[in-house]
């Protein structure tokens, strides 16, 4: 499988990806490219103050994710990870499991036994979206660091072509000026009577655009909807 | 695979470090250095030299969904503004800021006699229509933790290797990822805040109410409110909401 897509330069991929099929053949090139044995594409799902990865695309073998759990994986790929410009940082789970403190000595123990025994995550921006993608190879110094930045932005790009396999949702949540303009002010400490005269509207009004938004943002309440608004870059 | 020689190359070969015209450019001290908004300009000087482009500018994306804008953070004239910039910045551009929204791919426009041979057909790069009339140039969609912008490069002998693509991109996404943490210090003194005050006003900020915060946290209800309003005392804020706000924007919490 390996020997087959070296004779794959990574760069033909561009404007041919149209399905997962293409994705797959595409990862695969860019894996044996950089001198990694697997990738795992994932996203992060924020669930109050717990963090658990959904997995887009992998090649891990499927035991392996079992064993290892969502919740570690989630914090393998955020914790990390690096946006593009920025050196990838190695986690090497069998020589320095504590590294960066997520993970238990039996648990790194396992990741090595399964083949993952030096992993890099790198940050994805497919325009406003983040995800995050962790390439693992056998044994340390397996995989050549300097190919890594190229590696990146080419998987930004190339999810970039095909947004519409992980449903782009941002954009049907998107904040209406309205909305925004409300929580601008909620943010700035005024009450809702307040923001209600500023906008010249009833405060009822502010009420229901500041619901909205909170749904929108899906907060729990204001404060909520703001810190994720400021989060976000959105106001 | 590649040859064992390959593999063992060290390290510093990685991006942007060999091709600085003058010498000082490495990524490490590129992120750390970068304090002002001059440091940013000349960085992203160095980017266009690179790109043998003659101008630039950086834009953040305005967040709005319906009025999409390109707001100018500097360009190759600063500290004044060029032209240019203004016209860029002065017009709708929801075809671009729709594409920067949705794709990080490199975007590149030709208009007029100067041919763009150097640039077209680079892969995974887009033409789009031109941002300047009469120029010809390339946009980088940028993203943070807090925004996206665009890095756009303008000049009739802009040129490229496709290997030297992601190199320049990702230093116009650590140049972005610099500035966007200038704005936000810009000029403030942050007051000190007890590390409880904080965890309380980091859960208020995930969306934990003061019973649910003394719970956590083993305090009383009382505790956890005083907690919280001597931090918005702190803060100068009016009230939790303002107080999560100014932390937020300060850097306080995360």
């Amino acid at each position: 499988m390996t020997s087959l897509a070296i004779q794959i330069e990574p760069d033909s991929f561009a404007g041919r990806l149209a399905s997962r099929g293409d994705l797959t053949s595409f990862f695969m090139t860019l894996t044996a490219e950089i001198g990694a044995d697997a990738y795992m594409l994932v996203s992060i799902l924020h669930d109050q103050d717990q963090n658990t990865a959904r997995i887009l695309a992998s090649n891990w073998i499927h035991d392996a994710i079992e064993l290892v759990g969502h919740r570690l994986i989630a914090s393998l790929a955020q914790a990390p990870a690096v946006a593009p410009g920025t050196r990838p940082r190695r986690l090497a789970p069998a020589t320095a499991p504590d590294a960066a403190g997520m993970m238990s000595g039996e648990q790194a123990k396992l990741l090595d036994v399964l083949g993952h025994g030096e992993i890099y995550s790198l940050r994805l921006y497919v325009g406003g979206q983040r995800y995050f993608l962790l390439f693992s190879a056998s044994e340390a110094g397996k995989i050549r660091q300097e190919a890594l930045t190229g590696a990146q932005l080419r998987c930004c790009y190339a999810l970039s072509q095909i947004p519409a396999l992980f449903g782009s949702d941002a954009t049907q949540d998107r904040l209406s000026d309205r909305e925004r303009e409300c929580l601008v002010w909620v943010s700035e400490g005024k009450t809702t009577d307040e923001v209600a005269l500023i906008l010249g509207v009833s405060s009822n009004t502010v009420s229901n655009y500041i619901t909205h938004a909170i749904q929108k943002l899906s907060a729990t309440n204001r404060a909520m909807a703001i810190a994720t608004a400021i989060r976000s870059g959105i106001i | 695979m590649n040859d064992a020689a390959a593999r063992t190359e060290p390290d510093q070969q990685s991006f942007g470090e060999y091709r600085n015209p003058f010498g000082a450019h490495v990524p490490v001290s590129e992120q750390f250095h970068t304090v002002t908004i001059p440091d940013a300009v000349r960085r992203c000087r160095w980017i266009a030299v690179d790109l043998n482009a003659a101008a630039f500018s950086l834009y953040q994306i305005g967040p709005s969904a319906e009025r999409p804008f390109l707001a100018p953070c500097f360009d190759s004239s600063y500290p004044d503004m060029a032209p240019e910039t203004k016209q860029i910045a002065g017009k709708d551009r929801t075809g671009i800021v729709k594409h920067a929204r949705k794709s990080t791919a490199p975007c590149f426009w030709t208009d007029g006699p100067s041919g763009a041979g150097a640039i077209d057909g680079l892969a995974w790069c887009r033409r789009i229509d031109p941002l300047a009339e009469g120029t010809t140039g390339m946009a980088f969609p940028v993203h943070a933790d807090r925004g996206s912008g665009l890095a756009v490069f303008f000049g009739p002998d802009i040129a490229l290797e496709p290997h030297d693509l992601f190199e320049i991109h990702a230093r116009c996404f650590s140049l972005f990822e610099a500035v966007t943490r200038i704005r936000r210090r810009d000029g403030v003194t942050v007051p000190s805040i007890s590390k409880r005050e904080l965890e309380c006003l980091k859960l208020t900020a995930n969306g934990y109410t003061s019973e649910e915060i003394a719970r956590l946290l083993k305090l009383s209800v009382h505790t956890a409110n005083q907690y919280l309003s001597s931090t918005t005392q702190k803060l100068d804020a009016v009230n939790r909401m303002h107080a999560v706000a100014k932390a937020l924007r300060l850097g306080l919490i995360d």
